[in-house]
């Protein structure tokens, strides 16, 4: 079965020409129909701009994709002209964001707002418009739609409006939902119902989803699958049982024990020496290379690739594959 | 029992309503803090949780007397400092300093990193000549693991983790008993997080003073506090020591929060409470028990009687009808 989208790699650049400063390095991400992914980063390391040059939101200039392909259901997304990508955008793929205020227009009724999305993207009449928001607003969860739709953003609380997001981007059925940090700006509880909600719409709905977080909790909440970036790159890319269970890039290893958890009974944390390299700093080499504790000369001078470590299961660490394969080789040889 | 660094007794913030002054009439505000007496111990951690709009920041403040209480007592290593006059209480400043949670709004953007961590010391008459100043500034940083020569670059040059850095070496500079820290860590990145948590740590062991954590992160929280005390619309409605807040919490609000936090982990078949709704607004505090709204176990009693914080056999405090522990966490 093909994958619903496909990003290839993926390089995208901020700056003017010869002075331009990349900030996407080849990236690799598959999401399969119904599936959901998480994408973790810290930030600066590149999550929200591969999904906003997945709708081709990115502001251009100063941004550019200068290669790659990005396939949704066959089609390269890149070259279609950006005439055709308003008939993608929420109707097959739609979006969410962090911050549900800004994302509303705060002097217009939920109702209407719902409608327009509706409107501009199927021919239904007002009476069937009507039907459908009551319709999703009972899906995500809001008590008495009816009054409702009838009331203003600022009526609602940030975990409501965040539904209210939420419900209008599944006003088309899209087979992708792309969540940019959903839950970032909501209170714990809230945001246990938020990600209850996406879990549910999920089964429901059957689309698939692509969470943005640098919460490696709430990705494990909902998501099938991991992807994490650092500076840029795809750094590891797995299924999120063996990602807990045995990470195999030194950056998911790091940030796993430098969060403390609930359980937790160490003195102290694990710490990442230094803080993330400047975008454009890292001329060659891994990105991860001045704050890794595994370090070699070759992770100086080249950037790992993506290796298969299981099916399920990549990592760019030029220490870690070359381990695996030296216990795999010595697995054939005794 | 040695006496407490901070002490405050049923303290309480109502902030009015601007339009109430305006027309005259006290259409009442909103009661931000209600009645909440806690104490920290030397050289503890007790940490204030809770969601948005619960009061926690306030009380925060409050404590530091950056806003004032409109009720109820603070006493700060023995004195009375509630009513004391602003410039009385300035002698008492520099025992409890402040770290925020914006690195970026707590600095200022003019004013070089030495002026910045000085500007306490001069503050208070502890700086000496200029050259001992840059001394003490240079031995600050290098505790808080900066070097001492980046003393003369304007804050823009550095990045959130670094910033924090500086702001705790301000903090700590006049060797305050007390520190209250809102939210130190909730704007930095993971990996960063935990450089400072640590930081924080190794320094409340070599200088013993307390802290008052305030945060939303429950896992920082278990990590950094030795007692932890969850605020609800105003009140604490459970206080106690960290093994038996996250062990066995007595509060179905305390219950809900733990299960609600998302674990960087795979799920064990932990049953998760979804609380319903929304906190209500601190305008329109519920009769009764103030959690009761959105308790799956609230009965009549809770919306007729407000039940108090009692204090359990082992110390630890609680206020609902039906406390009871709830052994979610099995480690």
């Amino acid at each position: 079965m093909t994958n619903l989208l496909e990003i290839n790699d993926l390089c995208v650049e901020f700056g003017p020409a010869g002075h331009a400063i990349k900030v996407l390095h080849n990236v690799n991400l598959s999401i399969a129909h119904g599936e959901a992914v998480g994408l973790v980063g810290e930030s600066g390391s590149g999550k929200s701009i591969t999904s906003l040059s997945v709708l081709r939101l990115l502001s251009e200039p100063p941004g550019r994709i200068t290669s790659g392909k990005i396939v949704f259901e066959g089609r390269n997304l890149l070259d279609l002209p950006r005439s055709d990508m308003p008939a993608i955008r929420g109707r097959e793929i739609a979006m969410i964001f962090q911050e549900p205020m800004s994302s509303l227009n705060p002097v217009m009724t939920i109702g209407a707002q719902l409608s327009e999305a509706i409107m501009l993207h199927s021919e239904q009449n007002e009476s069937q418009r009507k039907k459908r928001i009551l319709e999703l607003l009972k899906l995500v969860g809001i008590p008495e739609p009816e009054a409702r739709l009838k009331q203003y953003p600022h009526e609602f609380s940030g975990g409501m409006r965040q539904r209210v997001m939420i419900a209008m981007s599944l006003a088309c059925d899209p087979k992708l939902l792309i969540a940019d940090e959903p839950t970032t700006a909501l209170d714990v509880t809230i945001q246990a119902q938020v990600l209850d909600l996406l879990r549910q719409l999920r089964e429901r709905v059957g689309m698939a989803v692509l969470l943005i977080s640098h919460d490696l909790g709430v990705v494990a909440d909902v998501c099938d699958r991991v992807v994490v970036m650092y500076a840029g790159h795809v750094v590891e890319d797995a299924d999120i049982a063996s990602l807990f269970d045995n990470p195999k890039h030194p950056y998911t290893r790091g940030l796993l024990s430098a969060v403390p958890s609930l359980s937790d009974t160490r003195e102290r944390l694990y710490q990442i020496p230094g803080s993330v390299p400047a975008p454009g700093s890292v001329k060659r080499g891994c990105p991860f290379y001045d704050r890794c504790d595994l370090r070699k000369d070759i992770c100086n001078n080249e950037m790992p690739p993506l290796h298969a470590h299981s099916s399920t299961h990549k990592a760019a660490c030029w220490v870690t594959s070359s381990d695996a394969e030296a216990v795999s080789q010595s697995g054939v040889t005794t | 029992m040695t006496q407490p660094v901070l002490r405050a007794e049923n303290l309480g913030k109502m902030f009015a309503d601007r339009s109430s002054l305006f027309l005259g009439r006290s259409s009442g505000g909103v009661q931000a803090v209600d009645n909440v007496s806690l104490e920290v111990r030397p050289g503890e951690t007790l940490a204030v949780v809770g969601e948005s709009g619960c009061g926690k920041s306030t009380l925060g403040r409050l404590l530091l007397r950056l806003i004032e209480p409109s009720a109820g007592k603070i006493f700060l290593e023995g004195t009375e400092v509630s009513s004391l006059s602003r410039s009385e209480f300035r002698h008492f400043r520099k025992r409890a300093q402040m770290v925020f949670q914006d690195p970026y709004g707590s600095l200022s953007p003019r004013r070089t990193i030495a002026q910045i961590i000085a500007e306490p010391l001069e503050v208070f008459g502890m700086a000496g000549s200029r050259q001992q100043t840059r001394e003490r500034v240079a031995e600050l940083l290098t505790q808080v693991g900066l070097s001492p020569s980046i003393m003369d670059r304007l804050p823009r040059q550095f990045s959130g983790g670094q910033r924090q850095r500086i702001c705790i070496a301000r903090a700590i500079s006049v060797n305050p008993s007390f520190v209250v820290a809102d939210e130190p860590v909730s704007a930095l990145d993971v990996s960063v997080q935990a450089q400072v948590i640590n930081l924080m740590q190794d320094l409340q062991k070599e200088k013993g003073f307390s802290f008052l954590f305030i945060a939303h992160d429950l896992a920082v929280v278990r990590h950094m506090a030795h007692r932890v005390a969850v605020m609800y619309l105003g009140q604490i409605v459970e206080i106690g020591d960290k093994s038996t807040i996250y062990g066995a919490p007595h509060h179905p609000y305390t219950e809900a929060l733990l299960s609600a936090a998302p674990e960087a982990k795979l799920k064990k078949d932990r049953k998760r409470i979804v609380l319903q709704g929304d906190v209500p607004s601190p305008r329109k505090v519920p009769s009764g028990c103030r959690f009761r709204t959105r308790c799956p176990i609230a009965a009549d009693i809770c919306t007729q009687h407000e039940p108090p914080l009692q204090t359990l056999p082992d110390g630890h405090q609680v206020a609902c009808h039906f406390a009871k522990p709830f052994p979610i966490m099995q480690n």
